[in-house]
């Protein structure tokens, strides 16, 4: 289990960048990168050679702060810190949609693996919207309520969301929040299940394992990283080994391993089975905002590929082997 | 040899018989009879021999005395050899007398008789060997052994088999031996000297048993024991009561070190005890023994006996050293002193003897006097430089005068010559604790390695603070296993591995019941061990700690209470608890868990200050003061945390933003400074109060002199690995700021974001963003509050910023006097965003309250809004404009085209021109020709009519071609004329355009401006705000000292009620400082290892 460094672009963006997520491969052409900046577009890029498979897209204001693909890879969209969501075409760029919901702002998103729904965290609206793809039109807003027992604090804000995951199977979404709290839905009936404790601070990103649906891992700024059982309720492990925050989360498609970016500028790889920290790659020379496992699929290609990008404006990207 | 002696009568065959066991008490007696009877002086000789025997010392001088009398000499002039015999005799016993002698003066005397007595017997015969052999004793006596050699060659260059002689130089040979230095000339001296011995024995077989006795001791000292031993068994045979003889095997014996030899040996000594009793060499081992089976009395006993036996300076040494030894181990330092100083005042050269010195050295060390102490051990260390014992007890001794560079060179030397020791290696750690983690961590390591190689259980003590180590190294997996080995098996292992907590209490169910102690009730009632040892609360307590660090702060609370359940009156785990509390914003719990700890010491500064804090951040000032007050008084005002504490409140009372008045601010500040001060003058190392009366200074405006503290601050702590100062890089950062050194103060922040905060510091965001804003850098400044933004997404104060920043920056951009369409349009977009952002903000406020006025975004709204219209009106204008510029730029184009078109007809006019004057001349010409044509039918008429001719047409010609090339010229000159004026023309009409609109445009555009400006103006007048021009609230009035105030203040920002946003500097003090407090509590508690230093050799 190891990576290997394959290339790096520098300055593929003007600013820092912030959201990295690739595009499935569809029959005209093989899973692309998509990665959003703090200088407000978004760029497409090449899967091996990281050339710039199309000019970078404007109309985000404020900054890009995440960027989601539709599991059929023809559709995509990006957030920016102004809360609009632009939904567009990823072969000919053109905008589809362009959703908000205000007072709600927009975090972390993701399209369900069926692609009928997109999850939208929704930062101190303290909820979840759901947005159906083909209408666009929101559907569903899954509030998570406040663990018990817990005191307001000072700001009143007791819930921020940050983050989404989907399941693999699409029964399940969980939502990272700033107080450390992972909030789990049952998608079918919009209902909230439990709470995941343990984390003491916001959690950014997370992920559900590829071969298990009832296992999370959590990446948070307590500088761990978490292993929930998400239907027992139980943490099954942490691990730590960053020095700072932990900002992002993969998993692995095999779901052996895991890989995570931090703003202790590395990107390291962890062995699920030894439950440790086996590689650090400390190619980037600031916070590592987005790692991104490659999805398998598309034709002729084996090889696990991972993408890193970081506020040092380049993108970083790796073999798993 | 009992007998008779018959003194023959004078003139007589009479003989006096003299039986010689009954020699008279009055030696004048048998003196008047030899006088009398002129008796041969052999009979003299025997009668003082056998005086001497009997130990009448006064008769055996008086008869040898009267026997050397100048008128014996006269008399018995002939008889040379019995002269002789006597002045040998006499000078013999004065040498003995001399050599017993104590007194130094008397000494000397006896050796003048003595030398005296030889120098008479060598005049009567200078050749006699037995004088010289006295001489040659009477030098080693008084330790001339080179003149006793030369003595006693003389002799044996007459007679090599003389005996006396022999043994005399042997004895010579051994002593210098013994004295030489170098091993191998005194391993030399010793072979000769044993050579010597053999042929006085070769020489006479049946010399007494004391030769032997030589030889026994050359071979000990070339370290052949075995045949020594033979040599002293030889002695015994032929002497049985040898007590030398004795001895030297009971050394001998002793010295095996086996359980029979010992034996054999104390057997040996108590026969020569009991031969001898005032034997003081076996009496002290005798004592030496007994020490060690642990019979003081008898040591004491035997001791008194030996120094009653003696004058011997070592030998006497010894028994003190016996008796203050003795006295050392039942514990009476105080006679044991006493005695170590009477061995010590008895020894000449410290090499002779050392160990009195030690026990002194150790005596002194327990009774506190470390001075004497130290100089004791050094004595010892000259000595032997290395022995480990001395310089381990020398290094303690230093860390207890507070010298712990030399402690520490002294321990590294000792763990050199000895690697093996654990305990030095233990005690090198401590020293380097404070100042050289990593080496005190390896130190510590290789103790650990050595105990447990010699298969010892390793101190629970050494593996605390090697976790301690790994700890604060950031090592926390090692420091977690270090941990757990030091526990061993407990209770606490079951709660590490979740077995115990999280399958039984949920985590945060255990949370809210923070004071609930029902988990180990039931646990108990189960039957569960909840064993804990006071030695292990420290080492669990670290663990607890640990946990924390690591964020498992379920399993930390559950171990806290067990400790609390076990010690209740562990305070500190009360307060390690309410820090949790703290850091999870629950400040009632912490407050009642600080109270709890109040219960068991209510005193307790630690307890108090971390109380003040908590009351402060529930906004308690005057509750929070008052505890500060009390933690102040519980340590005398010697605690700097609690002076520090008082110092921050004084100095936060003074910027609070409500009750700010002039007056009470200067008090307070003028409070926290003279606080600051006070901890400085008691620990001038206080990083902490320097920070602190930086600040102050900064406050009042002296920024050069806080500029000064700050940077000594951060060079003192950037020379420590512990210590770690971000607020003092923010403060000077904020210095330079406040001063307007933008750009330096832009590279602090960023370093110090860089250099601790991994870049996630949202709060130092903004501070740079305030610099970039101060410094009119609005993208840098927005960039950086987006960035923030995007670190900390609930911080809608940011967003807040963010809008100010993007409303300042469109406001600036519009002001500009110049200023190109796209400028305008991007700052059209951007007034858009903080539109939304603003409207967002009030939006979001519906379901939070992120502390900002409603009314107050809507102005902004209203006031971006406004700004918005009046960009529109500026947007269509510098299009409109541009769109001018285009039309001019077509119209001047084609201007320009005209006049082209212009020139190039007119310069077809002139060709034309041209060619018709060509024609004309042509025709001319033809013209001429014709008339030439005509005329030269008239010349042929005559010829020199046509000479003539011929000349003018020639001349006409050239006229024409002249006049011809010379117009052209012209013309072309004109034609560059034409070109420069067509350009210039053309500059001009570009400037104008340039100019003439724009200052039409210009006036519009203000006006438009201002209009827009009043309307501004009213709706921020409307919300209460009073700024001049557009900017608003974010930048401060001109006057520069409040400007540089409010930087200071830190609060930064807008009209942001200023306890709303964290002050970066003291409360980040605070948190170190409570850190460092834990780590001096940590250290304390490492100070319990150091306790058990007092040992025997």
């Amino acid at each position: 289990m190891k990576l290997a460094g394959l290339k790096t672009v520098e300055s593929a963006h003007d600013e820092s960048i912030w959201a990295a997520a690739w595009v499935p491969a569809t029959d005209e052409r093989p899973a692309l990168l998509m990665t959003g900046s703090l200088d407000e577009t978004v760029r497409l890029w090449r899967p091996d050679e990281l050339a710039p498979a199309g000019p970078p897209s404007r109309g985000h204001a404020l900054g890009v702060i995440s960027v989601a693909a539709h599991p059929a890879g023809t559709v995509a969209a990006s957030a920016s810190l102004d809360s609009f969501i632009r939904v567009f075409d990823v072969d000919s760029n053109a905008s589809i949609a362009t959703l908000e919901a205000p007072p709600s702002e927009v975090w972390n998103m993701q399209f369900d693996p069926k692609g009928t729904v997109l999850a939208v965290a929704g930062g101190g609206s303290a909820s979840v919207k759901l947005w159906d793809t083909s209408t666009w039109q929101l559907i569903a807003n899954l509030a998570v309520p406040r663990p018990e027992g817990a005191r307001p604090d000072r700001t009143g804000s007791g819930k921020f969301v940050l983050s989404v995951a989907w399941s693999p199977d699409g029964k399940r979404l969980a939502c990272g929040s700033m107080d450390g709290t992972i909030a789990v839905f049952d998608v079918a009936r919009a209902k909230f299940l439990h709470h995941l404790e343990g984390h003491s601070g916001p959690v950014r990103s997370l992920v559900f394992s590829p071969v298990d649906p009832r296992v999370l891992f959590t990446a948070c700024d307590d500088t761990h990283v978490r292993i929930y059982d998400t239907d027992g309720k139980s943490m099954v492990g942490a691990m730590s080994d960053h020095v700072s925050w932990v900002l992002s989360v993969d998993a692995s498609p095999d779901g052996a391993a895991i890989v995570t970016g931090s703003s202790d500028k590395t990107v390291r790889l962890w062995d699920l089975s030894m439950r440790a920290a086996v590689q650090t790659m400390t190619n980037h020379s600031a916070q590592v905002w987005g790692v991104a496992f490659r999805p398998p699929g598309g034709t002729g290609v084996r090889a696990v590929r991972l993408a890193s990008v970081s506020d040092d404006k380049s993108i970083s990207l790796y073999d798993y082997s | 040899m009992a007998g008779c002696i018959y003194i023959p009568v004078q003139n007589s065959e009479e003989e006096v018989k003299v039986p010689l066991d009954s020699l008279p008490q009055d030696a004048n007696d048998i003196l008047d009879i030899l006088k009398a009877e002129q008796a041969p002086l052999d009979l003299w000789l025997i009668i003082a021999r056998e005086y001497f025997k009997q130990n009448k010392v006064e008769q055996f001088r008086q008869v040898l005395q009267e026997g050397s009398s100048p008128e014996i000499d006269e008399y018995y002039a002939d008889v040379k050899y019995e002269r002789i015999a006597i002045l040998n005799a006499l000078g013999a016993y004065y040498t003995y007398l001399g050599k017993m002698e104590t007194n130094k003066s008397k000494k000397d005397e006896h050796f003048i008789l003595a030398t005296q007595c030889y120098n008479r017997a060598s005049r009567i015969d200078v050749h006699e060997p037995s004088t010289w052999i006295g001489k040659g004793q009477l030098c080693v006596a008084k330790g001339e052994l080179q003149n006793a050699a030369s003595a006693f060659q003389i002799v044996l260059g007459d007679d090599p088999n003389n005996v006396p002689a022999l043994l005399g130089q042997a004895c010579v040979d051994f002593n210098t031996a013994e004295n030489e230095e170098q091993y191998k000339k005194a391993m030399d001296l010793y072979k000769s000297s044993l050579e010597l011995y053999k042929r006085a024995l070769l020489a006479n077989p049946n010399c007494p048993a004391a030769v032997r006795l030589g030889v026994g001791l050359c071979r000990y000292r070339l370290g052949q024991f075995e045949k020594a031993r033979q040599a002293f068994e030889r002695v015994l045979q032929a002497n049985p009561e040898n007590v030398e003889a004795l001895v030297a095997l009971g050394i001998m014996d002793l010295q095996t070190n086996e359980d029979h030899g010992v034996r054999g040996g104390m057997e040996d000594m108590r026969r020569a005890f009991e031969i001898h009793p005032y034997c003081s060499m076996a009496l002290n081992h005798l004592a030496n023994h007994y020490f060690f089976t642990g019979q003081h009395f008898l040591v004491e006993q035997l001791t008194e006996a030996a120094l009653a036996a003696t004058n011997h300076g070592l030998m006497k040494s010894h028994s003190y050293y016996n008796l203050a030894r003795s006295y050392h181990s039942k514990g009476d330092f105080e006679k044991a002193a006493r005695y170590y100083m009477a061995s010590v005042k008895e020894i000449k050269k410290p090499q002779d003897f050392i160990l009195p010195y030690y026990g002194l050295g150790q005596v002194q060390l327990k009774l506190g006097d470390f001075r004497s102490s130290l100089s004791s051990f050094e004595k010892v260390l000259e000595v032997q430089p290395e022995n480990c014992e001395s310089l381990k007890a020398v290094g303690h001794i230093y860390a207890q005068l507070g010298q712990h560079d030399k402690a520490i060179e002294t321990f590294r030397k000792a763990t050199r010559i000895d690697p093996k020791d654990a305990e030095a290696f233990v005690e090198l750690g401590e020293l380097q604790i404070s100042s050289d983690a990593g080496a005190a961590l390896d130190a510590f390591k290789t103790a650990r390695n050595l105990l447990s190689k010699r298969g010892e259980e390793v101190p629970i003590q050494l593996l605390n603070n090697i976790g301690v180590l790994y700890f604060e190294k950031g090592d926390f997996q090692l420091a977690e296993q270090t941990f757990k080995e030091a526990l061993g098996e407990g209770i606490w292992l079951s709660v590490l591995d979740g077995r115990i907590g999280s399958s039984k209490v949920d985590c945060s169910a255990y949370s809210v019941q923070y004071r609930d102690f029902s988990l180990f009730q039931q646990l108990e009632a189960e039957g569960t061990s909840l064993d804990l040892p006071w030695d292990n609360v420290t080492t669990l307590y670290n663990l607890a700690r640990l946990l924390e660090q690591l964020q498992e702060t379920g399993k930390a609370s559950i171990l806290y209470h067990l400790i609390l359940f076990k010690y209740p009156d562990y305070v500190d785990a009360y307060l390690r608890l309410a820090a949790m509390a703290k850091s999870r914003n629950d400040i009632q719990l912490g407050i009642q868990l600080i109270g709890d700890a109040l219960k068991v010491d209510d005193k307790y500064p630690n307890a108090l200050s971390m109380l003040g804090t908590l009351e402060l951040l529930n906004d308690d000032w005057v509750k929070a003061k008052d505890t500060f007050r009390a933690a102040k008084d519980a340590t005398d005002g010697k605690d700097s945390y609690s002076l520090l504490s008082l110092a921050n409140w004084n100095y936060f009372a003074a910027l609070r933003s409500e009750k700010r008045g002039p007056k009470l601010e200067a008090t307070h500040l003028e409070k926290a400074k003279e606080l600051y001060t006070k901890v400085l003058m008691l620990h001038p190392g206080n990083l902490y109060a320097a920070n602190g009366a930086g600040i102050v200074l900064a406050e009042k405006g002296h920024f050069d002199v806080a500029k000064d503290i700050f940077t000594q601050v951060q060079e003192a702590a950037s020379g420590s690995v512990f210590v770690q100062m971000p607020d003092v890089w923010v403060n000077l950062a904020h210095v330079y700021f406040a001063q307007g050194h933008f750009a330096l103060a832009v590279k602090m922040y960023q370093n110090c974001l860089r250099k601790f905060y991994h870049d996630t510091d949202t709060q130092i965001l903004l501070y740079l963003a305030r610099t970039y804003y101060e410094a009119e850098q609005w993208q840098d400044c927005k960039k950086t509050l987006l960035r923030a933004i995007h670190l900390a997404p609930w911080n809608y104060t940011l967003r807040f910023d963010a809008g100010v920043a993007m409303q300042k920056f469109s406001a600036s951009t519009l002001q500009k006097t110049k200023r190109t369409a796209d400028e305008v349009r991007s700052t059209v977009t951007e007034l858009k965003n903080a539109v939304r952002v603003f409207s967002q903000l009030s939006a979001a406020s519906s379901y939070h309250s992120h502390g900002f006025d409603e009314k107050k975004i809507e102005t902004h709204v209203e006031y971006c809004k406004h700004l918005l219209d009046a960009a529109k009106v500026h947007c269509e204008a510098a299009e409109r404009e541009e769109q001018q510029n285009r039309q001019r730029l077509e119209v001047a184009r084609q201007v320009s085209l005209a006049e082209e078109a212009r020139r190039k007809a007119e310069e077809q006019r002139k060709i034309q021109l041209e060619r018709r004057k060509q024609e004309d001349e042509l025709k001319q010409l033809m013209q001429q020709e014709r008339n030439f044509e005509r005329i030269k039918e008239q010349w042929k008429n005559s010829s020199n009519i046509a000479s003539n001719k011929r000349k003018e047409r020639s001349h006409g010609e050239q006229d024409e071609e002249g006049g011809h090339g010379e117009r052209r010229r012209r013309k072309g000159t004109k034609r560059r004329k034409k070109d420069k004026k067509t350009k210039a023309q053309y500059e001009e009409e570009e400037a104008d355009m340039d100019d003439e609109p724009e200052e039409v445009d210009e006036d519009a555009s203000m006006n438009d401006h201002e209009d827009a400006a009043e309307k501004a103006q009213d709706h921020l007048l409307a919300a209460g705000l009073e700024d001049s021009d557009a900017e608003d609230d974010m930048g401060e009035p001109s006057s520069t000292i409040n400007r540089k105030r409010r930087a200071w203040s830190e609060s930064d920002d807008d009209d942001v009620p200023l306890d709303k946003l964290p002050e970066s500097s003291p409360s980040g003090y605070k948190e170190n400082s409570a850190e460092s407090d834990e780590e001096m509590r940590g250290n304390k508690v490492r100070r319990n290892a150091v306790d058990e230093e007092e040992d025997d050799e």
